[in-house]
């Protein structure tokens, strides 16, 4: 399969802080990838440099085959983006709004009407089409940003952050539009800070400190976690989080809501560990063998990266 | 070409939807004009005026007259007592005392020049200045009238006298909103073009659609074009409608060339539009824009003579108002408008205006196309 998006040992730095370190991604065509990190990971300098906004200082970049740096026009044509304050003229109306991107990436004018009532049949903003965009609630606003910039047919989608700030029901709107768009064919790429967003992707790349912790499809990054995991579910016990962690063999502990996941060594016997447990905490704590999630598997590696930069 | 039409109606689409933004297109120029023309005056008028009279013959009544009809004096005390005056003065009830002792009627009879004592006020110096040559105007004009007005012709003593006749052309009332008024259309040239272009590319800036545009396939001076051309548009709508309330409101019509005028103005304009995209590139709200635009609006007025004249300027502060365009733009504009100057005389302006011009325009530009990329 042919790479819709190939990064290489790319870099981009400002000032003395590197937002991207090294960074190196192969995500192929008609993928729906998505990039989760915490805030800073540098998931967002990423998306601008793979939409020629930004030059990177750098490493290898290409975008449907062309380099983000000399390629600028042809990967503008290609590339349909939504930046993470995904944003429209508020004082003109929906249809305005659309026209007028469709107007600057030459869309032809005999086509115009087909496309926008596709548009308007997914996003379901044809009533509100006289509607000035600033009246729009922020769930349509987002459909609005996302028509704009795929009313040229983009080959390679790339969004970031899209449903940050966005109400639950439009998230799942929206992600039923991506899901949509992806099997159409639509390249995909999709940054978010949420675990069940990344979860729905083909393959995550976990992204930290300006680079690519791991990369694989779901199931195989869960697979990638080396410790055995069990949950505490106990009333209060997240308070307990240092103690639970001074035991010996117990290698990180993360709170859960009300429970407690506690990674240990393989080689550690669950009774004895419950044992020691009940006897720090002074009461009879019962351990519960878990698989990891994707969450898990994200706290670990950034936990990882983490000491070892330390 | 076009997708910078298509910029270009965007841009109108929302400068029309913008209520404010009509507003100061329309009634900006009005209140300019209204408020600058009649508020910008060097001139003094109903200055409080103590009249002593030591004389008391018809013709020290004569001068009193004088002053009482003219506009400039209000005449608040008709004193026979030195005291009086002083007091009146201390009070600040009065501004200006003519002091007429007596035999004021007699020099004037024999033909020697009489002797007027005149005091001022001079807190506010510049006042207390032009307070005293009306004054001092008045007596002479008395004085000449009264002498050529005599049953029989005085013969002044002392020989011939040499009497200079002074005539102002071009302003001949000496207004000085004749002088003020052409250069607001300069300054309004400066307010719509330096900061709706800022804040235009600042807001895009703010909301984020300027990220949006830049990822589109469009070309940077497209862009670029599509920002200004409308607000170039705009302060020309604005500058005409300046001129037709000049016309209709003080009656001062253009003495010179439109044409001259139009192309001075777009040389004018190219700079402003260069600052106002250099101030959008350097600004990342629309607050921060309009403060920066602020600031150089107002060194611009300032140092261009359109409240004061350059000539008054200290040395040092003179030498600056050359770094600045509005400056060339004041004298083009009050040149042609008020004594229909030709190009040929306007040589040297000209060129500083294009020099500065493609200077500013062409730094913004590249600035502004770094800050894209």
């Amino acid at each position: 399969m042919k790479s819709a998006v190939s990064i290489q040992g790319l870099a981009k730095s400002y000032g003395t802080t590197r937002a991207v370190d090294g960074l190196d991604l192969e995500i192929e065509q008609g993928e729906l990838f998505g990039i989760i990190g915490p805030d800073g990971a540098g998931k967002t300098t990423t998306m601008q440099i793979l939409v020629t906004l930004i030059p990177p200082d750098k490493g290898e970049v290409l975008v449907g085959g062309h380099d983000v740096r000399t390629g600028i026009q042809a990967i503008r044509s290609l590339v349909g983006y939504m930046p993470q304050r995904f944003s429209l003229y508020p004082d003109l109306s929906v249809e305005q709004n659309i026209d007028f991107f469709a107007e600057l990436f030459g869309v032809p004018k005999s086509e115009m009407a087909v496309r926008k009532q596709r548009l308007y049949r997914f996003s379901r903003l044809g009533p509100f089409a006289k509607r000035l965009a600033g009246k729009l609630s922020g769930g349509m606003k987002q459909k609005l940003a996302l028509s704009c910039t795929l009313v040229h047919d983009p080959e390679i989608l790339i969004l970031d952050e899209p449903t940050t700030g966005v109400d639950p029901l439009s998230r799942l709107e929206f992600w039923e539009i991506l899901h949509h768009l992806h099997r159409m064919g639509t390249t995909v790429i999709v940054t978010t800070p949420y675990i069940d967003e990344a979860l729905s992707c083909d393959r995550v790349a976990v992204m930290h400190g300006g680079q690519s912790l791991a990369c694989g499809t779901p199931d195989e990054l869960v697979s990638l976690f080396p410790h055995k995991l069990y949950a505490i579910r106990e009333p209060g016990i997240s308070l307990h989080d240092t103690l639970v962690m001074s035991i010996r063999g117990v290698l990180r502990v993360a709170a859960f809501g009300d429970s407690l996941h506690v990674a240990a060594e393989p080689d550690t016997s669950p009774s004895q560990l419950e044992t020691e447990l009940s006897a720090a905490l002074g009461r009879g704590i019962n351990l519960e063998p878990i698989s990891p999630s994707l969450e898990d598997v994200f706290i670990h590696l950034i936990h990882t990266k983490r000491n070892d930069g330390a | 070409m076009r997708q910078v039409f298509y910029l270009m109606q965007k841009e109108f689409r929302q400068i029309v939807r913008d209520r404010f933004m009509i507003a100061l297109l329309f009634v900006a120029p009005l209140v300019l004009i209204f408020v600058l023309g009649n508020a910008v005056t060097t001139e003094v008028l109903g200055i409080r005026m103590v009249f002593y009279d030591g004389d008391r013959t018809p013709f020290s009544r004569e001068l009193l007259a004088h002053f009482r009809d003219s506009r400039y004096f209000r005449i608040v005390g008709y004193e026979s007592r030195y005291r009086e005056l002083t007091r009146l003065m201390d009070r600040g009830e009065a501004q200006v005392a003519v002091v007429l002792p007596a035999g004021f009627q007699r020099d004037i009879l024999r033909g020697s020049a009489p002797t007027v004592q005149v005091l001022v006020d001079a807190l506010d110096g510049n006042s207390a200045g032009v307070a005293l040559g009306y004054v001092t105007d008045i007596v002479r004009r008395f004085h000449k009238q009264a002498a050529v007005s005599m049953p029989l012709p005085v013969i002044p003593t002392g020989g011939r006298r040499v009497a200079a006749e002074t005539r102002f052309w071009y302003n001949p009332n000496l207004e000085s909103r004749v002088f003020i008024i052409p250069g607001i259309m300069a300054i309004l040239l400066v307010i719509t073009t330096v900061l709706l272009t800022s804040l235009g590319i600042v807001r895009e800036k703010e909301i984020g659609t300027l990220e949006q545009l830049m990822v589109t396939p469009i070309r940077s001076w497209q862009l670029i074009a599509g920002k200004t051309l409308p607000f170039c548009v705009v302060g020309f709508i604005a500058a005409i409608l300046c001129m037709v309330f000049i016309r209709i409101i003080f009656g001062i019509g253009i003495a010179g060339s439109i044409l001259l005028l139009a192309v001075e103005s777009v040389l004018f304009i190219l700079t402003t539009l260069g600052m106002g995209i250099l101030v959008s590139t350097i600004s990342h709200s629309q607050q921060q824009a309009l403060f920066i635009a602020w600031f150089f609006m107002i060194f611009g007025m300032i140092l261009s003579g359109f409240f004061i004249p350059i000539a008054n300027m200290p040395p040092l502060i003179q030498v600056l108002t050359y770094a600045n365009p509005v400056r060339y733009y004041m004298t083009i504009l009050r040149e042609i408008y008020l004594k229909g100057t030709g190009l040929s005389d306007l040589v040297e302006e000209t060129v500083a205006l294009a020099v500065f011009g493609t200077v500013v325009f062409s730094a913004a530009v590249l600035r502004f196309r770094r800050t894209l990329r």
